[in-house]
């Protein structure tokens, strides 16, 4: 009986052997400039996380009191603008694909867990300015939020809660979503084009 | 602080019946239909007619 | 219906595995390219537009400016008519603002999770902790020791009196004359103790020395006019789409826009029902729900066939391939490894 590890390490091998996860060539009707769009939401990503980290290495309050932490700040709110709009236009692109043909629903079913946990993770992002604006989403927010009852332990008024939450799960949360959705993609491959109807030969009876 | 195009004052807006959206949204809005419009005319570099191989 | 042929499985079928040409392709660059790119974009915007950064509101600055405002809300907390102490849970258990769908009570059954109860922690108790003042101290045994009734007579009184009110910016108010009790004394000493920014540190740290829940100061500040009159000047509010926009001229966040629609629009009266935030959360989950499950949705995973925005996506390889219909892609390089 083979061991965890083994059977772990064959597992991989067998879903993603190296050519696949890190392949040198890719199908000739990937000619559209449409095809960028992951990958600069995976830029834009980076860049969140990078202008993240050197605001969580001096504390929430250094972007207040020092013009750069405010330039960093600038640079991680850009970036989450640029994140949405990559993101949003490579899902357009992959919903006129229909991407999610041929086995890769859970590509689909990814990338949009991937868009919805983004959404939370940007609100505790805009709880954790601590200031005006701060003040006012975490006040109205939390009408919404109680309002199913996940205020009993999601509290938008809790500054250090929703800090905890901005830094660490949910971006966490995003990375892991994010791995999964890629992974998924070399694991299956992009999408072949949708046959067109002349190529296609005898209609056959509808389903 | 320090900008150069100062984003402080405030925003006009742009109102219909029901709709109301400020200008700078409407301009991400209009810049992503764009965009997205562009992307599906233009070629990735380094993408060239597969016609053949290479 | 299927005009083009193929039934939803076989287009499953026929998209699952790929055998034409393909072409060299470097992943490593595209993707520090693309992040290049973007950090760039980044950088720029950044250096050229900022981002906003505007001042928090605190209890001194709208006890301050606002004076009658501050006094009108600290009263209502007393009387246990603001909105934090009608709220319900999680705060506590009055329920003007509980929601619910049809049954399903979330909110109620979740319980009284973070407790707050208005009249002390917003006056009586921030009042007990000014030191040297036995007038004040017996004013508010007096209050604390009477009866509802007594308690209520005064509060009234006091509050139609707020309607004639006056006040000078940092000073105090001035009501006309009349029977409030204890009641008088106590609003004009929290409101001093308010503008000496005594109380925004009560309301946070009176419980322990390191703290950084401010539930309490924010459901106070809520209660009054001051964040809500800097909202409408800054287009936040609910009514104006505020849920998408950002302070001054910065964009927001567009993709909040199919949330805060369902405020906007007047289905069913649903802006105006009392349980419009859940109705708008159950609405926007059973939508969310139907986008993750699009592949499996009949009609929806269709409308790409129907509207061929992909015609223009695959034009290049359409035009490769349609010379010879029959016989699939031409050949071309096999990749080195599959």
């Amino acid at each position: 009986m083979s061991s965890w590890t083994e059977r772990v390490r064959e597992f991989g091998l067998r879903n993603l052997p190296p050519e696949k996860l890190l392949p040198d060539s890719q199908p000739a009707y990937m000619t559209s400039a449409i095809y960028l769009f992951g990958a600069l939401t995976i830029g834009a990503l980076v860049v969140i996380i990078a202008s993240g980290m050197i605001l969580a290495l001096k504390g929430p309050a250094w972007w207040h009191v020092a013009s750069v932490g405010h330039f960093v700040n600038s640079i991680h709110l850009w970036s989450v603008e640029l994140f949405f709009f990559f993101m949003v236009i490579h899902l357009w692109g992959k919903f006129w694909m229909a991407a999610w043909r041929g086995g890769r629903a859970r590509v689909w079913m990814t990338g949009a867990v991937a868009f919805l946990v983004a959404v939370p993770c940007a609100f505790t992002g805009y709880l954790s300015q601590q200031n005006f604006d701060s003040q006012w989403i975490a006040t109205q927010g939390k009408d919404g939020i109680n309002s199913l009852g996940v205020g009993a332990f999601f509290n938008a008024l809790n500054f250090g809660q929703m800090y905890s939450y901005h830094i660490l799960l949910l971006p966490l949360a995003v990375v892991a979503i994010v791995a999964l959705h890629i992974l998924l993609v070399r694991r299956h491959g992009i999408v072949p084009p949708i046959p067109l109807a002349d190529s296609v030969g005898v209609a056959a009876p509808e389903r | 602080m320090g900008a150069i195009v100062n984003l402080n004052g405030t925003a006009h807006y742009v109102h219909w019946h029901f709709f109301l959206m400020s200008v700078p949204n409407v301009v991400v809005v209009v810049l992503m239909l764009a965009v997205f419009t562009v992307a599906l005319f233009l070629r990735a570099p380094g993408a060239r007619r597969p016609g053949g191989s290479r | 219906m299927n005009r083009a042929g193929l039934s939803n499985a076989e287009l499953n079928d026929a998209a699952r595995n790929y055998d034409g040409p393909y072409r060299p392709y470097d992943i490593v660059k595209e993707v520090c390219v693309c992040t290049g790119v973007v950090a760039l974009i980044a950088l720029v915007l950044a250096i050229v537009f900022s981002s906003p950064d505007l001042p928090p509101s605190t209890i001194a600055s709208w006890s301050r400016t606002m004076p009658t405002d501050f006094v009108t809300t600290a009263l209502s907390e007393l009387d246990g008519t603001s909105e934090t102490a009608t709220y319900g849970e999680p705060y506590n258990h009055q329920s003007a603002f509980v929601q619910k769908i049809w049954f399903i009570d979330l909110q109620k059954w979740l319980g009284v999770s973070h407790p707050v109860n208005a009249a002390y922690d917003f006056v009586i108790e921030p009042l007990r902790m000014i030191p040297d003042d036995p007038s004040l101290q017996s004013a508010v045994s007096a209050y604390k020791d009477a009866p509802a009734k007594t308690q209520n007579a005064w509060t009234t009184a006091y509050s139609s009196a707020l309607a004639k009110a006056r006040a000078k910016l940092d000073g105090p108010v001035t009501v006309p004359a009349g029977t409030y009790g204890p009641v008088a004394p106590m609003m004009s000493s929290l409101l001093a103790l308010a503008q000496s920014g005594g109380l925004d540190g009560d309301l946070l740290t009176n419980k322990q020395f390191f703290q950084t829940d401010y539930t309490k100061p924010l459901l106070f500040l809520e209660d009054g006019n001051a964040l809500n009159d800097r909202a409408t000047y800054q287009h936040l509010q609910g009514t104006q789409w505020g849920m998408m926009n950002e302070t001054g001229s910065y964009p927001g966040q567009v993709w909040l826009w199919l949330y805060t629609f369902w405020y906007q629009v007047q289905i069913g009266g649903l802006g105006n029902s009392p349980n419009v935030d859940a109705i708008v959360m159950a609405i926007m989950g059973v939508l969310s729900l139907a986008f993750i499950l699009i592949p499996f949705l009949p009609g929806i995973r269709s409308i790409p066939r129907r509207i061929p925005i992909y015609k223009l996506i695959w034009r290049d390889w359409y035009a490769s391939t349609e010379s010879t219909p029959d016989a699939g892609p031409p050949p071309g390089r096999a990749p080195a490894t599959r």
